[in-house]
C-alpha cells in the first residue's frame, strides 16, 4: 500500500507557500508576525499565532521536502537535509556539527529522542542565569501539552539490537537506564529517522505544526535565507531575505523582503545568533553568540559476535543518565550516555583508520554497536562554551574550545562506556580515536584509554545539539533576550528556540525547544493580542 | 621542539597561509562531467583513492563522482575550504615542503601517500590535522554513500516501503 503524502495533499488543496528558487523577481511580503526558522521553535511559535488569528510567514532557509523525497539514502539525505551539507564543524574542524536545515529543521533529521527538561537544569538557570517564571512546575503542563501533541510515550516495542548492548550492559553493572520517549505515531521501526521519516511517523513539524499553520492561513516562504534586519536600534523595520537556488546553495540574486509587526527569530544555535550579528543587532554587553554549547559528543566501538545490524530499528530507545548528575549539577561534566544508528558513510568515518584497516572495521559492521557520551557542557564556571563568529562572506561558524575540564570528561566517559559495552558481552572495544585499538578485556581497554592523547581530531568529536547564543535571564548584562524570549534592545523582536539556553539542557533538546517556545508564545500572543 | 622543527613549522604555516590568499589565481572551473571537482584537484585524489580505500572494491570514477555530489552540497564557503586543501596538494609551491611528495602524485607511490597521511595526521599544525581529517572523511563517506560498497559491509541496504 503506497504511503500517503499529506504535505503534498495540502500544497494541492491550495496551502500558500512561496519557493525562493523559482522567484523571477525581488518581492515583498507583509504579515502580522514572521518567523524565521521552521524547526522545532518556529513552527510551534507559528502554529500557535495562527491559531490565535493572527497572519503569520515561516521562513526557512533550506529546500521543502517531504515523505515521497526521502528514499533512505545517506548520499541524498546529508546533501540535501543538513546544514553546509553536512560540512558544518566548528572553527579548527574538530568537531562535527549535524544540524538540519529544510522545512522542519532539525526535527527532520532527529532521532526522536524526547526528554523533558531536567528539573536540576531549570533550577540552575533560575539560580545561576535569572531566569524567571520557567521552574519544574511552571513547565510541566508545557511539556504535558507537547507530549499529548506529539504522541511522545516511551518506545514500546523491544529496543533494537544496538540499543539493547546499553541496557544489559548497566543492567550488569547495576547503573541506572530507561527507555526513551519518542514522538513517533505508527512508527515503522525502520531505523531511518535521520534521512527523513518515509512513512510520516515521526511527529516533526513537517507532519504537525507546519501543516496546522498552513491550514490555518499561515504562509510558507522556503529556500530564503534571513540575511539582516533592517532597524533603529529599538524596532525593526524589516528583514531582508535572499533567495537560494533550488539546492539551497547559492543566492539567486532575488530579494525578499519582509515587513512583520513582530519578529520571531528560530533558526536555532549558531543561525539564530549569526542573523543578529549580520543585523548589527544592539549588544551593549558582547553576549551576543557567546556561550554556544554543544553537549560534546564521544563515541566507543564494539564489536560482538551476534549480529547487532545497527542501521535497523528504531535509532534511539535506551539511555542511562547514570554518570549525569552524580558529582552534583555544577561539578565536574556530567554525561548522558545513548547509542547512534550506524549507516554505512557515517559508519566508515567514526570508525577510524583507513585503507585495509577501515575496510576490515567495515566488513564487521553487522557486529557493530557503537555507544555515545553527550557531556553537559555550560553549567561549571570552567565551561563557558563557543562563541559564533561570522566568516567572510557573513556566514557562521562556531569557535568552541575543548578544554581541560572537557577532555576530564572525555576520559571518563570513555572508560564508563567501554565498561558497559563488556558487561554486555563485547568481544573487543576500541575508543573512537586515531591512537586506540581494539581491547580484548576491560583491563587492556582501561590502560589505553588512560594513556591516550585527548587532542583535537585524534579523538573523533560530534554535535547533534547546539544550544545557546542568544541566552535568555532577566539581567541585560548577562544575557540576549529576557525570560519571556524577549531581546534586551530590540522591543518587536523574540528568539524562540535552542539558541535561548544560558546552559545545555543534560537531555536531548526537542522537547525543550517546544514547551519552552510554547510557553514563551502563549504569552506574546496574549501580549500581541493587547497592543494590536 | 628543535630550533630546525621550528623552523620546518613556521614555513610550513606561512605556506599555507600564503596558498590560502593565492587560491584566487587557481583555476575555478570544473573539470568536464564534473559540478565541482576540477582538472588540478583529480591527480591527487587519484592518488589517495587506492590507499584511503585500499582493501574495497572502489572505483576510482564512482568515488570522484560521488565526491562531486557531496561537495556540491556544500556551503560556499565550506567549498572554498575544501578547494584550499585541495590547491595545497596541487601547487608546486606547498606540495612538496608540506605532503613531502616532491613529484607529481600520478607518479607518487602508495608508500608515499601513507607516508603522507601519516605526516599530515602527527603534524603540529591543525590545519594539516583538519585537512587530514577532511581527505579521509570525504573520500570514505564517498565511497560507502554508493550502493556498490554495501555488501562487503554486509550492508542489506534500505528495506522498500
Amino acid at each position: 500500500m503506497p504511503v500517503t503524502d499529506p504535505f503534498r495533499q495540502g500544497l494541492e488543496r491550495g496551502w500558500i507557500t512561496h519557493d525562493g528558487s523559482r522567484l523571477e523577481q525581488d518581492l515583498t511580503l507583509e504579515t502580522d508576525v514572521a518567523v524565521i526558522g521552521s524547526g522545532a521553535g518556529g513552527a510551534t511559535s507559528a502554529q500557535m499565532l495562527s491559531a490565535a488569528g493572527f497572519k503569520v510567514l515561516l521562513i526557512e532557509e533550506g529546500p521543502l521536502k517531504t515523505s515521497s523525497d526521502f528514499h533512505l539514502l545517506e548520499n541524498e539525505a546529508y546533501a540535501s537535509l543538513y546544514q553546509e551539507g553536512l560540512g558544518r564543524m566548528s572553527k579548527d574542524g574538530a568537531i562535527t556539527i549535524l544540524q538540519g536545515r529544510a522545512v522542519g529543521g532539525t526535527t527532520l533529521i532527529n532521532w526522536t529522542s524526547s526528554f523533558r527538561t531536567p528539573a536540576q537544569t531549570l533550577a540552575h538557570w533560575a539560580t545561576a542565569h535569572g531566569v524567571t517564571g520557567l521552574g519544574e512546575q511552571a513547565m510541566q503542563p508545557w511539556f504535558e501539552r507537547i507530549e499529548h501533541d506529539l504522541g511522545i510515550t516511551p518506545w514500546a516495542l523491544p529496543a533494537n539490537a544496538n540499543n539493547d548492548v546499553l541496557r544489559r550492559g548497566c543492567e550488569q553493572l547495576g547503573y541506572r537506564w530507561a527507555v526513551i520517549p519518542r514522538n513517533v505515531r505508527g512508527c515503522w521501526n525502520l531505523g531511518y529517522c535521520g534521512m527523513g521519516c518515509p512513512v510520516n511517523a515521526k511527529q516533526s513539524m513537517l507532519v504537525t505544526r507546519i501543516p496546522a499553520t498552513l491550514e490555518n492561513g499561515g504562509e510558507l516562504l522556503y529556500l530564503a535565507r534571513a540575511e539582516r534586519f533592517e532597524h533603529n536600534g529599538e524596532r525593526i523595520a524589516r528583514l531582508q531575505c535572499q533567495a537560494l537556488d533550488a539546492q539551497g546553495v547559492h543566492p539567486t540574486g532575488r530579494q525578499i523582503s519582509v515587513r512583520a509587526r513582530h519578529y520571531i527569530v528560530a533558526g536555532g544555535g549558531i543561525n539564530s545568533p549569526a542573523l543578529l550579528l549580520r543585523s548589527k543587532a544592539p549588544d551593549p554587553h558582547g553576549r551576543l553568540g557567546k556561550r554556544t554549547f554543544l553537549h560534546l559528543v564521544n563515541f566507543s566501538a564494539a564489536r560482538f559476535d551476534a549480529r547487532i545490524d545497527p542501521y535497523y530499528g528504531a535509532p534511539q530507545s535506551i539511555y542511562s543518565d547514570h554518570f549525569q548528575w552524580q558529582d552534583g549539577v555544577d561539578g565536574p561534566v556530567g554525561y548522558k550516555l545513548e547509542v547512534p544508528p550506524l549507516h554505512p558513510a557515517l559508519a566508515s568515518t567514526l570508525l577510524g583508520g583507513y585503507g585495509s584497516e577501515n575496510a576490515r572495521r567495515m566488513a564487521e559492521l553487522p557486529h557493530t554497536h557503537v555507544m555515545l557520551a553527550l557531556l553537559r557542557d555550560g553549567f561549571h564556571p570552567e565551561s563557558t562554551g563557543g562563541a559564533v563568529e561570522l566568516r567572510g562572506d557573513g556566514s557562521p561558524v562556531l569557535d568552541y574550545p575543548v578544554t581541560d575540564y572537557l577532555r576530564d570528561g572525555l576520559r571518563r566517559a570513555f572508560h564508563s562506556m567501554a565498561q558497559i559495552q563488556f558487561a554486555a558481552g563485547a568481544a573487543q572495544v576500541t575508543p573512537v580515536h586515531s591512537d586506540a585499538r581494539a581491547a580484548a578485556n576491560l583491563d587492556e581497554a582501561r590502560r589505553m584509554i588512560d594513556a591516550l592523547r585527548l587532542e583535537p581530531f585524534r579523538t573523533r568529536l560530534g554535535s547533534a545539539h547546539v544550544m545557546g547564543g542568544c541566552a535568555m535571564g532577566d539581567d541585560p548584562r548577562q544575557a540576549v533576550c529576557d525570560s519571556l524570549g524577549r531581546h534586551h534592545q530590540l522591543e518587536n523582536l523574540s528568539v524562540h528556540d535552542g539558541s535561548l539556553f544560558p546552559t545545555s539542557i543534560g537531555a536531548n533538546p526537542q522537547l525543550s525547544v517546544y514547551a519552552i517556545s510554547a510557553k514563551l508564545c502563549d504569552a506574546l500572543a496574549a501580549r500581541l493580542a493587547q497592543s494590536a | 621542539m628543535q630550533r630546525r622543527d621550528l623552523l620546518r613549522f613556521s614555513l610550513g604555516a606561512s605556506l599555507f597561509l600564503s596558498t590560502a590568499s593565492l587560491v584566487g589565481c587557481s583555476a575555478q572551473t570544473p573539470a568536464a562531467g564534473y559540478q565541482v571537482l576540477r582538472d588540478s584537484d583529480l591527480p591527487a585524489l587519484l592518488a589517495l583513492i587506492p590507499v584511503v580505500l585500499a582493501g574495497t572494491a572502489a572505483s576510482e570514477e564512482r568515488v570522484l563522482h560521488s565526491l562531486d555530489h557531496k561537495l556540491a552540497a556544500l556551503s560556499p564557503e565550506m567549498l572554498k575550504l575544501t578547494r584550499q586543501l585541495f590547491d595545497v596538494l596541487n601547487l608546486p609551491l606547498t606540495r612538496g615542503p608540506l605532503t613531502g611528495v616532491w613529484g607529481s602524485w600520478d607518479q607518487a607511490s602508495g608508500a608515499q601517500v601513507t607516508a603522507f597521511l601519516q605526516r599530515w595526521q602527527d603534524s603540529s599544525l591543525n590545519l594539516l590535522r583538519m585537512g587530514h581529517a577532511s581527505l579521509l572523511q570525504l573520500l570514505q563517506m564517498a565511497w560507502y554513500e554508493c550502493p556498490q560498497a554495501w555488501a562487503a559491509c554486509g550492508y542489506p541496504g534500505p528495506p522498500r516501503i
